[in-house]
């Protein structure tokens, strides 16, 4: 037993309530170090299913976990390896709506999204509920560690206050799971210390380290009160703009055929009827999408049709995650569009 | 000299992970404006660090030829 730990340490710990948002890379590192080290309750929160290209770094999942929540493979594997600590596995996605209400019953925030908007909205609802965030994240082979509003220190705003950047994900730029691993790693001690209060919390600072030289560095920021955040403002921010799936007619697309600027993309299988192709346009099945994004650029305008609207709400639902921006689902898909093709030739 | 250093997406802009800009008496905001000419950064956005401190304000920075300027670009992925 290590000095510095002891009985009290270990009491401190099994008190300790976590919060994870993102059972990805990130969470996948994160979530057995905490369970092992006996975190009392872990609260873990992602609304996808477990894909095959997620096993390459998403280490606690099994090729059987395939097409299941990951908060509920999660959840087994840690009652297999701790059932002392109690599990809440939420299968939703963090927004505006539940995420006070969740932030409020945990002490420590972990950030292991793969979204910049997320990060901001994670930052938001830990001013208002007094949590520290502890933020990791990863471009290919560099990672970046921080805990930010600790004991009232810089957030992530005082860091990056351009809200409206972007930055390309995991899926879309490609990494090694061991990369991940480590930036998770590095949030996990940042947990540990905070709930033992040793050592030093990288509060005000931001690590950056580079796996492929492993050059590390540390930079101070400073906190910037010029902003403020407030229930109200909060609910104003977040309570409309949850990530809606815009729609557009069938009669409208048609206007917008020759419209080079638009590209269509049909998300139903190859074998599907009736075929319907335009200038610009572009097919890949619902089910290939993740896998073949790079595609697709995340700036230009796609209206994305199915066979009947269902599943290109689904698509849009999908790009929207991976940061795209000018996105419309079409109303009825190709069965629409079919009709009023056919009526316009007649005519 | 001026040693910039470069992170993440800006590092695949600049194709390089820092470079020494010989200059004397530039301001930071000068050099930023020197950089963004030079690789066109657009949309891009970073955080300015000089000597492992963010600086929350670019303009008016005198730098000094042994600054070590960094730019910082948020990361998304995990």
């Amino acid at each position: 037993m290590l000095p510095e730990i002891g009985e009290t340490g270990q009491y401190k710990l099994l008190k300790s309530k976590v919060l994870i948002i993102g059972a990805g890379g990130l969470g996948a590192a994160i979530l057995p170090y905490l369970a092992a080290a006996g975190v009392g309750e872990i609260g873990i929160v992602d609304d996808d299913v477990v894909e095959l290209s997620n096993l390459q770094r998403q280490v606690i999942y099994k090729n059987s976990s395939v097409g299941k929540y990951k908060v509920e493979e999660a959840k087994s594997m840690v009652t297999a390896l701790n059932s002392d600590v109690k599990v809440n596995a939420v299968a939703e996605k963090l927004s505006g709506k539940n995420a006070i209400a969740l932030f409020e019953n945990y002490d420590i925030i972990v950030d292991a999204t793969d979204n910049l908007q997320i990060k901001y909205l994670i930052n938001d609802a830990c001013l208002i509920t007094n949590k520290p965030m502890v933020y990791g994240s990863i471009f290919r082979f560099q990672g970046q560690v921080s805990v930010f509003n600790y004991q009232n220190g810089p957030t992530y705003r005082c860091l990056y206050p351009d809200e409206n950047s972007s930055s390309v994900n995991c899926t879309d730029a490609g990494v090694i799971g061991i990369s991940v691993g480590i930036i998770g790693m590095l949030q996990a001690n940042e947990v540990i210390k905070m709930i033992l209060e040793t050592g030093e919390v990288l509060s005000g600072k931001i690590l950056v380290y580079n796996v492929l030289n492993n050059e590390q560095q540390k930079y101070d920021f400073e906190k910037n009160d010029s902003f403020v955040m407030d229930r109200n403002i909060f609910k104003g921010k977040y309570s409309q703009k949850e990530n809606r799936v815009e729609e557009i007619s069938a009669e409208a697309v048609l206007n917008q055929i020759d419209n080079e600027e638009v590209l269509f993309l049909d998300v139903r299988n190859e074998d599907e009827l009736p075929k319907i192709t335009f200038r610009n346009s572009i097919q890949i099945p619902l089910m290939n999408l993740e896998g073949e994004i790079e595609k697709l650029d995340s700036n230009q305008t796609i209206y994305v049709f199915c066979q009947s609207g269902m599943r290109s709400k689904i698509a849009v639902e999908l790009l929207q995650k991976m940061d795209f921006k000018n996105l419309k689902s079409v109303e009825g898909g190709a069965l629409a569009l079919k009709e009023l093709l056919t009526k316009e030739i007649k005519i | 000299m001026i040693e910039v250093k470069y992170f993440g997406a800006v590092a695949e802009k600049t194709q390089c992970s820092f470079e020494n800009v010989v200059s004397s008496n530039i301001s930071l905001q000068d050099l930023l404006q020197d950089l963004e000419e030079k690789y066109q950064f657009e949309s891009l956005s970073f955080s300015v660090a000089v000597n492992q401190k963010i600086v929350s304000k670019t303009t008016d920075y005198a730098l000094k030829t042994s600054d070590i300027v960094a730019l910082l670009p948020p990361f998304a992925g995990g």
